[in-house]
């Protein structure tokens, strides 16, 4: 075992931690803000986040079939991908608590979850039905933008591609957005309200169902986001992608105290530094025997442990116990 | 031995002392417990029955110590209780209830359930001669397969108690058994109570705020204010004691008003 | 009165029609339909089992003899039934919400196909295949070895609710079926993704083919299931179950232990699930971690759903009902399409030939699971046939 190698290959594996945990926290952000308001599991949250990737593939391949792609400048493309994505995640999200979850609302606790499995897995297969029929192929390929591909060598074992750093910047970016939303805006307070007591801020006068309304937007709009970045990031998706990095950014959330926002982050990041160290080191230190596809068990196994030992997670709360 | 002991119970919750070593003894008949809402009565309770832990104190039936044991074992030691905001099984039968009750008492195996053993047989008609019995004794034997959901709220406060009495209990512990009901409905109840004292030798703790019933029925009266024991004795004895009637805001004289019910 | 006719018209007819048509689904949905008209019909009970007992140990295997993939599809229902009596104990009688029952078929499964496959040769050196007629045994051990797991996922899981206990529970799946896909190195437990094969099937009696065999063990495990299915429900056990259920609080009050009651629900559903993981391995010859996958997990949840939570006709019928939808109709429609392609038939203006290769409403099960799911929920929460005590605590 080549300590120094280990050392060595140590900055690349923060790197591919930070890019990941990112991705993550912006996926978690959609949980966490949705429990928080609603004390509910949204299931489907993991579909949410890949049509966002869906729709991104489609605004990338459908400019690249009038020349655009290469036309305009590439930050102008990601943008305009980027607000794709997040604008059908964030209204395929409300659409679905309207259809699926409001009529439930008041129902003993499972019903609710147990249709938002449903939701996910009838996602899952309507992507591949409209792929199927809309291009005849539903394991999809983001085009690339060759400037994308452009690697920075940063020091002499650690070398960044612009993808990564439009990942890292973007990810950036929609969690400041989405910190200045909740707390420096009136509809921020409003959905902190609504998180803290619904009853209260109901005789409050806030709207309680516009304010569910648009936490799913966000949420949403936060895992479309996460979508594109991640078929930019990975390159190839297909529907059924989601329902893995979604359970580990559910992992995430409830490691960082699920209905806290800040704890999102705290525990994508986590969760993902831990993970790409996991894929890199432990075949490494194993010798062999347990490599980097175990690290799924990792997230799973995390999963488990905190929500017997320490439910309300790193900076959460209690967690209230139903009556 | 004393039947029930407790010693100097003390509970907290963050900074607020909900109890300050509060002493509680019983050996028979009927004892109530009473004292304005918040005085910690319902929290005792709690900690009798092992749904809170105390945080200092002790507490032991029949000389055994309650303190640190699970529900169902104290249960099956011999105490039941009913619940303030009455907690019955509401889309089981009445029946169902009470058979719920009798768990504890029952010896069988997952081989005699799967079999359907002589011993399964026997045992599951006595258990349900001795429900109808219970449910015969409260008064409920016309509703026995009612759905408790659909029952009236007196009829649901008697099955709850015929639920506790079904663990053959040799402690009782009534978390406001008359709430809701009228002075008949209550008189009925605490002649009920007297009855399955004497049958059954029964020991009763109730927490009440039915100041009549308290002291038509009960043998001794403890009173609680703020977590503390402020008054201890015959009926007669605390409603005459100043403190009592200051906690209450009786007029002097004129005893404890009845306690209104948020 | 007239049901009475009715009922032995629909099924003898429906038969004879299988055998006149024997590639026809619809037919064969007919006479499945039948067997449900004389389960729920206004008949003396003698006439309704004696025309079910018929129907499954005679019509049935006579159908088989014409068409070995309707005896496939029986089988199948057969072992989808026994799972998803056993996720009805979990979650249905005891409301413990599992979505990583799979796990526990899967544990049967291997353990089978492990010892009576060549494959624990490269564990233990040698001596295996165990001869068939070990067969028999591992029906219990496997029953043991899931009944043994089902405890083990269920003590952390104890303290846990409703949300945080689905979500455990299928972490604890994918972890599962992560495993069977990587335990191949550094000791090869599961052969990984290349799966075991061949496992090694018992004698049958009377030289009956494997096809009739498997189905009528099947059916032999499902009686004995609804046998026990029914006795426990009508027990302290079952009435406790129903209590945690209710009002958890208030159970553990009134003497409920609730630890020894949870783990007895975990170990008796997982029982069933692992003694048909043994029969399955056996009849398949050949299997691989994709069979017990999370789909496979929702799928008996489905099942389970649709029929309705704490109901064992309830459980026959969604099983029935979500297989048939999987391997006949999804896969009939689509053969049907192809038909419909290779014909040139034109919908509105629109040639069907067009159709997108990629389209094959064969593999759409997601979308049926997903589907069934969420109207269950929205529409009706109880169930086809709700258990009594359901219909009260959702519908009625």
């Amino acid at each position: 075992m080549d300590v120094e190698f280990l050392i060595g290959i140590f900055p690349q594996v923060l790197l591919d931690g930070i890019i990941l945990g990112f991705m993550y926290a912006l996926i978690a952000l959609g949980y966490t803000m949705v429990y928080g308001v609603l004390e509910f599991i949204n299931f489907a949250h993991s579909e949410i986040f890949i049509v966002g990737a869906f729709v991104g593939v489609e605004v990338m391949l459908g400019l690249k079939s009038v020349g655009l792609l290469e036309g305009l400048p590439w930050p102008v493309v990601l943008i305009l991908v980027l607000l794709a994505g997040m604008a059908g995640s964030g209204l395929l999200a409300v659409t679905i608590e309207r259809v699926a979850y409001r009529p439930l609302r008041n129902a003993p606790r499972l019903i609710p979850l147990i249709s938002a499995i449903g939701i996910s897995f009838f996602l899952q297969d309507m992507i591949r039905l409209f792929e199927s029929l809309w291009r005849n192929a539903f394991n999809l390929v983001y085009p690339t933008l060759d400037v994308l591909n452009l690697r920075f060598e940063l020091t002499e074992t650690l070398d960044v591609s612009v993808k990564s750093l439009v990942v890292i910047v973007g990810a950036l970016l929609m969690l400041w957005a989405l910190h200045l939303i909740v707390n420096r805006t009136k509809v921020g307070t409003a959905i902190r309200a609504v998180a803290e007591d619904q009853a209260a801020a109901s005789l409050m006068g806030i709207d309680v169902n516009r304010i569910i309304s648009l936490t799913f937007l966000i949420g949403g709009a936060m895992g479309g986001a996460a979508g594109v970045l991640f078929g930019v990031q990975y390159g190839l998706i297909n529907p059924y992608s989601g329902f893995i990095p979604g359970l580990k950014a559910f992992t995430a959330a409830v490691l960082g105290g699920i209905g806290n926002i800040p704890g999102a982050m705290v525990g994508g990041l986590v969760l993902g530094l831990l993970e790409a160290f996991a894929a890199s080191y432990l075949s490494l230190l194993t010798g062999g025997a347990f490599g980097a596809e175990y690290k799924d068990i990792l997230a799973f196994s995390l999963l488990i442990l905190i929500l017997i030992f320490r439910p309300k997670g790193l900076l959460g709360e209690v967690v209230r116990e139903r009556a | 031995m004393a039947l029930f002991e407790a010693r100097r119970v003390t509970k907290r919750f963050g900074g607020l002392t909900a109890l300050h070593g509060v002493d509680f003894a019983l050996e028979q008949g009927i004892a109530s417990i009473i004292g304005p809402n918040g005085a910690g009565k319902t929290t005792l309770f709690n900690i009798f029955t092992g749904l809170y832990a105390a945080d200092d104190g002790s507490v032991t039936f029949r000389g055994q110590p309650l303190l640190g044991l699970r529900p169902d074992q104290i249960t099956a030691l011999g105490i039941c209780r009913t619940f303030q905001n009455i907690r019955l099984f509401s889309n089981m039968t009445a029946i169902e209830n009470v058979l719920v009750g009798m768990n504890s008492r029952i010896a069988l195996g997952l081989w005699d359930v799967l079999s359907h053993s002589r011993r399964f047989r026997r045992t599951e008609s006595d258990l349900a001669a001795r429900a109808i019995a219970l449910l015969d004794r409260v008064g409920l034997q016309a509703n026995a397969n009612a759905v408790a959901r659909n029952l009236p709220y007196g009829d649901r406060r008697r099955l709850e108690l015929a639920r506790a009495l079904a663990a053959e209990p040799a402690l009782l512990l009534l978390d406001e058994p008359t709430a809701g009901m009228t002075q008949g409905e209550a008189g009925t109840l605490m002649r009920l109570l007297r009855g399955l004292v004497a049958d059954l030798r029964l020991a009763i703790i109730l927490i009440e705020h039915n100041m009549r019933v308290v002291m038509e029925v009960s043998d001794r009266v403890t009173v609680l204010d703020h977590g503390e024991k402020i008054a201890e004795g015959s009926p007669r004895e605390v409603q005459e004691n100043v403190r009592v009637i200051e906690a209450y805001l009786g007029t002097r004289g004129a005893g404890p008003r009845r306690a209104r019910r948020a | 009165m007239i049901q009475v006719p009715l009922s032995v018209g629909l099924v003898a007819v429906s038969a004879l029609a299988v055998a006149m048509f024997p590639r026809s689904v619809l037919v064969f949905l007919l006479f499945q339909g039948s067997l449900l008209f004389v389960y729920r019909a206004r008949i003396p009970e003698r006439l309704r089992w004696s025309l079910l007992a018929a129907a499954l140990l005679v019509l049935m295997p006579v159908i088989g003899y014409f068409n070995s993939y309707y005896l496939e599809v029986a089988t199948q229902v057969g072992i989808f039934v026994a799972l998803a009596l056993g996720l009805n104990i979990v979650v249905g009688l005891a409301g413990l919400l599992d979505l990583g029952y799979v796990a526990f078929f899967a544990v049967g499964a291997y353990s089978w196909a492990i010892f009576g496959s060549p494959h624990a040769n490269i564990i233990l050196g040698g001596g295996f295949p165990l001869a068939g007629w070990w067969f028999y045994v591992f029906l219990l051990v496997g029953l043991a070895v899931a009944a043994t797991t089902g405890i083990l996922l269920g003590l952390p899981v104890l303290r846990l609710h409703g949300d945080y206990l689905a979500i455990v529970t299928l972490g604890f799946g994918e972890v599962i079926r992560v495993l069977a896909n990587n335990l191949d190195k550094p000791i090869n437990f599961t052969n990984g993704p290349k799966g075991i094969t061949p496992i090694s099937r018992p004698p049958t009696p009377f030289g009956l083919p494997y096809g009739e065999y498997f189905y009528f063990l099947a059916l032999l495990i499902v009686v004995a299931i609804v046998i026990v299915n029914r006795r426990l429900e009508d027990s302290h056990i079952g009435r406790a179950w129903e209590a945690i259920r209710e009002d958890e609080l208030a159970a553990r009050a009134m003497g409920v232990p609730l630890v020894r009651m949870k783990l007895m629900a975990f170990a008796c559903g997982a029982s069933f699930a692992g003694v048909m993981g043994v029969l399955f391995s056996a009849k398949q010859v050949f299997i691989n971690p994709e069979s017990f996958t999370f789909l496979e997990s929702i799928g008996v949840l489905a099942m389970v759903i649709l029929g309705g939570m704490g109901s064992i006709p309830g459980a026959v019928v969604g099983a029935t009902v979500v297989t048939v939808l999987n391997l006949q109709v999804l896969k009939g429609f689509s053969l049907w399409l192809n038909e419909l392609k290779n014909a040139g038939v034109t919908v509105l203006g629109y040639s069907l030939a067009d159709l997108p290769t990629q389209f094959e409403p064969a593999k759409y099960e997601r979308m049926v699971f997903g589907v069934i799911l969420v109207l269950m929920m929205i529409f009706r929460p109880q169930g086809i046939f709700p258990a009594r005590r359901r219909q009260r605590e959702l519908g009625g």
